[in-house]
């Protein structure tokens, strides 16, 4: 495992494929897809709603990838690049959708999170279920953070790298962040 | 008072990320030929982004038809070569003799 934990154990392998797949080799770009698919859908999983745009942002990942692979230097490993790619690209579907799920109620699941009694706390389940209510609730940059600071347990200088962040933009954002969760979680949202 | 709930907020919170952690997304069904779906997009994007490659294999059977017309016509109305050198002289004559009597002399 890298820096920014994806697998990129054969970096040989993957410099060998993006030179193939530029020079128009389609089964190349196919290997690599297979190499990295895990990494992309896995982070890209935190953002997605359902099935289906977990799907779509995960073609739109590769899509970008493909586009931009004459960008691609190697100077970094190629999961890292396609990290970067990622994270655009779920940023990005959080911006598009950040209108629609404004409204989101939480007032039914806040209940149950504020409940001191509950002897083992919620299922992780629904643990998640409670935090993507409250999250869809936060501004997407914010979401962004805490999902790669919170949820995918990354350092802050590699969510500043991913980002393109300042190390301080991402550790204040980080910190808004938690303050508006717990406002939130807490059932007073400040409307 | 207000620490005190701010505390056991910040401890509410930190216990679900922790759950949540523990919890990553179900991706398999997904992961399932992804590969195959993606490269189908790429080439879908690919053929939409070249529209005069594209247009030029649609208009190749319009191509092939308008040629064997050509062909065709050129079989069956050839052009005029005459052979005989006096029949061509002959038609050079008439139109000197039109022109003569036109201009009167």
């Amino acid at each position: 495992m890298c820096a920014l934990g994806v697998p990129v154990a054969v970096p040989d392998e993957d410099a060998d494929l993006v030179r193939s797949a530029i020079a128009g080799d389609d089964e190349a770009f196919a290997g690599l897809v297979r190499l990295h698919k895990g990494a992309v859908l896995r982070s890209a999983s935190r953002f997605a709603r359902n099935p289906a745009e977990l799907e779509d942002l995960g073609q739109e990942t590769f899509l970008r990838a493909y586009r931009d692979l004459r960008s691609f230097r190697g100077d970094a490993p190629f999961g890292h690049w396609l990290s970067r790619i990622t994270v655009r690209v779920c940023y990005d579907a959080l911006r598009k959708r950040r209108r629609e799920e404004k409204d989101v109620s939480l007032e039914v699941l806040a209940a149950p999170v504020a409940d001191p009694s509950t002897e083992n706390g919620p299922s992780a389940q629904h643990a998640r279920l409670i935090l993507d209510r409250a999250m869809a609730r936060l501004k997407p940059e914010d979401r962004l953070v805490i999902t790669l600071y919170e949820l995918e347990d990354r350092s802050v200088r590699e969510v500043a790298e991913l980002t393109g962040w300042s190390e301080t933009r991402v550790k204040v954002r980080a910190f808004r962040a938690r303050q508006a969760l717990k406002r939130y979680l807490g059932g007073d949202d400040g409307r | 008072m207000e620490d005190k709930r701010h505390k056991r907020r910040d401890g509410e919170l930190d216990r679900l990320l922790a759950q949540a952690r523990q919890a990553p997304p179900d991706i398999s069904e997904v992961e399932r030929n992804f590969e195959t779906r993606v490269m189908a997009r790429i080439r879908e994007e690919r053929e939409q982004q070249d529209p005069w490659y594209a247009w030029a294999w649609r208009l190749a059977p319009i191509f092939l038809v308008l040629t064997l017309l050509l062909g065709g016509w050129s079989v069956l109305f050839p052009p005029v070569h005459p052979d005989d050198p006096v029949a061509t002289l002959a038609s050079g004559t008439q139109e000197v003799a039109l022109l003569d009597y036109l201009t009167g002399e």
